[in-house]
């Protein structure tokens, strides 16, 4: 709405508000830069910075070289698969949020309403009790999530349309019908095996990250990301009033689901690698409104560039801290609600002020 | 006398109601053992500081607690006594060998109990249990629900071979057989000190750094020195934990492992699915030095996983000992299964069955394995 208004006004303030775009996305930009470089740097294993970045760039160049040392292994097997999962986790939750918001209108929803986490979540913890690893328990984990979207579609399908409203509350229905098949599974779990593994999952994780579990999500998150993209002008009329929409042409309706479907697909291909992630696609896309504005054309890249560094960081704070692994769940939620709150009372502040 | 005539009262209760048909019979026979055993009653003080009173040595006991189901059957040399267990613990004995000992043990019920060790009181009540063995030290929401239905409760603690003693001592009282747990306390005691005093001489720079992997395939977990039984053995045979600096069982990662670079690795024996080559055909922990020396083994399954305390820890400790320090200790492990199967079983064990315990098949071909061939 606001880039609309600017639309219209002299051509002195539309350069000004491109120049500060630039300055917003080239910050972006080097901030996640130095992220993504800074923790291919750091990690439990000491490797001197200076061979990281040597092997970094042998890495890069050639890429299908025999690696036999162990501080090459370290860093191009087991740290860059990682930080290039989370990267592309933190871009897609991110971009989702952003969207779902835009959709529904509603700046308190995130990807997790739509039930995917939980449905995912209970894939998850189904097959980690029957002992199921790897490409199995992937693909079980991504279908049960699309599983718990179109059970939302049926639900809220009423006379062949479902309201916003409607929605959300299946969403609702459907993510506490699933936590308690979850809840249920983890009473009957093994105590000394399966049950630790599917609360550790339940709480997320990149610890497990390969190249081939991110070879395995990467399709899922960038084809998803890719079509959300596309429609960045669809997801600005969706944002507005269901009959302003409408009466621009939008039909509504099929286009909602349109983006919900891709939601799923990005949410359910992070979930099913690294377990369930909360507040990343809540906070970063409010972050991402005050930097850039609400227009989706400059939101939704923004949104990828900063959740992609965000998750990053937090992932590299996940396993370097201590010797322990750190559940991600644990940190997003201490660093993201706080921020969150900031954001929050900021807003409030200056809507409250002008 | 009065609260044991109570108590006898309400056992006949339970039994009119549970078998109206032969109700007057169970009444009267309950009512003969109650007066009978009075003379036996058994007082003691579980690990909780709770006192626990039986009318008579328990005959039919629930053991929520995983590990003390197989050693409730060690302690009595039978599978009578044992009328409930764990889940996961019913998953030991059908994957070990004490399903081949005592077939009829997978009979004996596993539903009285949620893996996580809460009761199911309903089931548990029809089990008729005179003693139920539960956890301490996790709070009295596991622990209410069984004395609430009057039930009686022996709560006992994990972590140290001193509560270990302790409790099966305590559990072998409560069966009626206190001279029983004398053997194995002493074979506890005598393999122990065995090892301490040859364990004394080794200097510190010859102890290897050892890598306990608790839990594997979902994500990785090991578990620091304090209050870990495993980390306490494996210091026990001359070995040095490598990820001493943990607190408690927590998860890690790859690159954390190829830091402290172990120079021997045991695996778990929980995961049924795990055995070397998880080590072996991973990109990083197969550069290890445990890998490079083929030094990487999964701890045996007999009677129960040998990794926490249990009934057989003298064999686990003397398993961990060989492999730790080859050139110091050297059990002829195969002769003390065969005498301590005896003991705790009264079993003939089978250089088949040995061989399946110690998984011959999957790690023979490790270093220091070739020990434990069959002669």
């Amino acid at each position: 709405m606001a880039a609309l208004a600017q639309d219209e006004a002299a051509p002195m303030v539309r350069r000004a508000h491109l120049a500060r775009q630039t300055l917003v996305f080239s910050g972006l930009l080097t901030l996640f830069a130095v992220a993504f470089v800074v923790s291919l740097c750091v990690g439990r294993f000491a490797v001197p910075p200076a061979r990281a970045l040597e092997l970094i760039w042998l890495g890069a160049t050639d890429p299908w070289r025999e690696l036999a040392t162990i501080d090459e292994r370290i860093v191009l097997l087991v740290r860059a698969p990682r930080v290039v999962l989370a990267a592309l986790a933190g871009a897609g939750l991110a971009l989702s949020g952003a969207a779902l918001q835009g959709v529904f209108r509603n700046p308190l929803v995130s990807p997790d309403i739509l039930g995917i986490s939980q449905g995912a979540a209970f894939g998850g913890a189904l097959g980690i009790m029957l002992g199921i690893w790897g490409f199995p328990l992937i693909s079980m984990v991504f279908l049960s999530g699309m599983a718990a979207v179109v059970l939302v579609g049926l639900i809220s399908r009423i006379n062949g349309r479902s309201e916003t409203i409607t929605v959300i509350l299946s969403g609702l229905v459907v993510s506490s019908m699933f936590s308690a098949v979850v809840s249920l599974l983890q009473f009957v779990a093994d105590p000394n095996t399966s049950l630790p593994a599917i609360v550790y999952w339940l709480m997320g994780s990149f610890a497990t990250a390969t190249w081939e579990r991110t070879l395995i999500a990467a399709p899922g998150l960038i084809i998803g990301g890719a079509f959300l993209w596309m429609l960045r002008f669809r997801l600005n009329i969706l944002s507005l009033d269901e009959a302003e929409a409408q009466s621009l042409g939008a039909k509504t309706n099929r286009e909602r689901w349109m983006v919900f479907g891709l939601i799923a697909v990005i949410v359910g291909s992070q979930v099913a690698v690294s377990g369930i992630i909360g507040w990343i696609g809540i906070v970063i896309p409010h972050a991402s409104r005050l930097l850039v504005g609400h227009d989706h054309r400059a939101l939704l890249p923004a949104s990828v560039v900063l959740g992609a560094g965000f998750m990053v960081i937090i992932d590299t704070l996940a396993r370097t801290a201590t010797a322990a692994e750190i559940p991600l769940g644990v940190i997003t939620a201490l660093v993201g609600a706080p921020i969150f709150a900031m954001l929050l009372r900021n807003h409030y502040r200056e809507r409250n002020g002008s | 006398m009065l609260p044991d005539d109570v108590t006898g009262r309400g056992f006949n209760m339970v039994s009119l109601t549970r078998f109206a048909s032969r109700g007057l019979l169970a009444a009267a026979l309950s009512g003969l053992l109650a007066h009978g055993a009075a003379a036996q009653e058994i007082t003691f003080k579980d690990q909780e500081n709770r006192e626990v009173k039986l009318a008579k040595a328990a005959e039919r006991i629930v053991s929520i607690v995983i590990p003390m189901a197989s050693t409730v059957i060690a302690l009595d040399g039978g599978t009578k006594k044992l009328v409930g267990m764990n889940p996961t613990a019913k998953s030991a004995v059908l994957e070990g060998i004490l399903s081949k000992i005592f077939p009829e043990t997978k009979d004996i019920p596993s539903d009285v109990t949620a893996p996580n060790f809460v009761p199911n009181i309903e089931a548990l009540t029809a089990t008729n249990p005179d003693l139920v063995i539960q956890w301490g030290g996790r709070g009295n929401d596991i622990v209410a629900p069984i004395t609430n239905a009057g039930l009686n409760a022996m709560l006992i603690l994990y972590g140290t071979e001193q509560l270990t003693r302790d409790y099966m001592t305590m559990t072998s009282k409560a069966i009626g057989k206190p001279e029983r747990i004398k053997e194995l306390v002493d074979w506890r005691d005598r393999v122990q000190k065995d090892i301490e005093a040859k364990a004394k001489a080794i200097p510190d720079d010859k102890k290897p750094s050892t890598l306990y992997i608790a839990r594997a395939l979902s994500e990785i977990a090991t578990t620091g020195t304090k209050g870990s039984y495993n980390a306490w053995y494996m210091e026990l045979v001359g070995g040095r934990n490598a990820s001493a600096e943990l607190n408690g069982t927590v998860t890690i990662n790859k690159e954390q492992i190829a830091q402290w670079d172990p120079e021997i690795i045991f695996l778990n024996a929980f995961e049924a699915k795990l055995d070397v080559n998880w080590v072996y055909n991973d990109p990083i922990l197969s550069l290890t030095k445990a890998a490079k020396n083929k030094r990487v083994y999964k701890m045996p399954l007999g009677g129960y996983r040998w990794d926490p305390p249990n009934q057989e820890s003298p064999l686990a400790w003397m398993w961990t000992a060989n492999l730790t320090q080859p050139d110091v200790f050297k059990y002829d492990l195969r002769a003390e299964m065969k005498t301590a199967y005896k003991t705790l079983y009264n079993y003939d064990i089978t250089d088949a069955d040995i061989d399946g315990i110690l998984w011959m098949k999957e790690q023979g071909g490790s270093a220091n394995y070739v020990q434990f061939k069959a002669k």
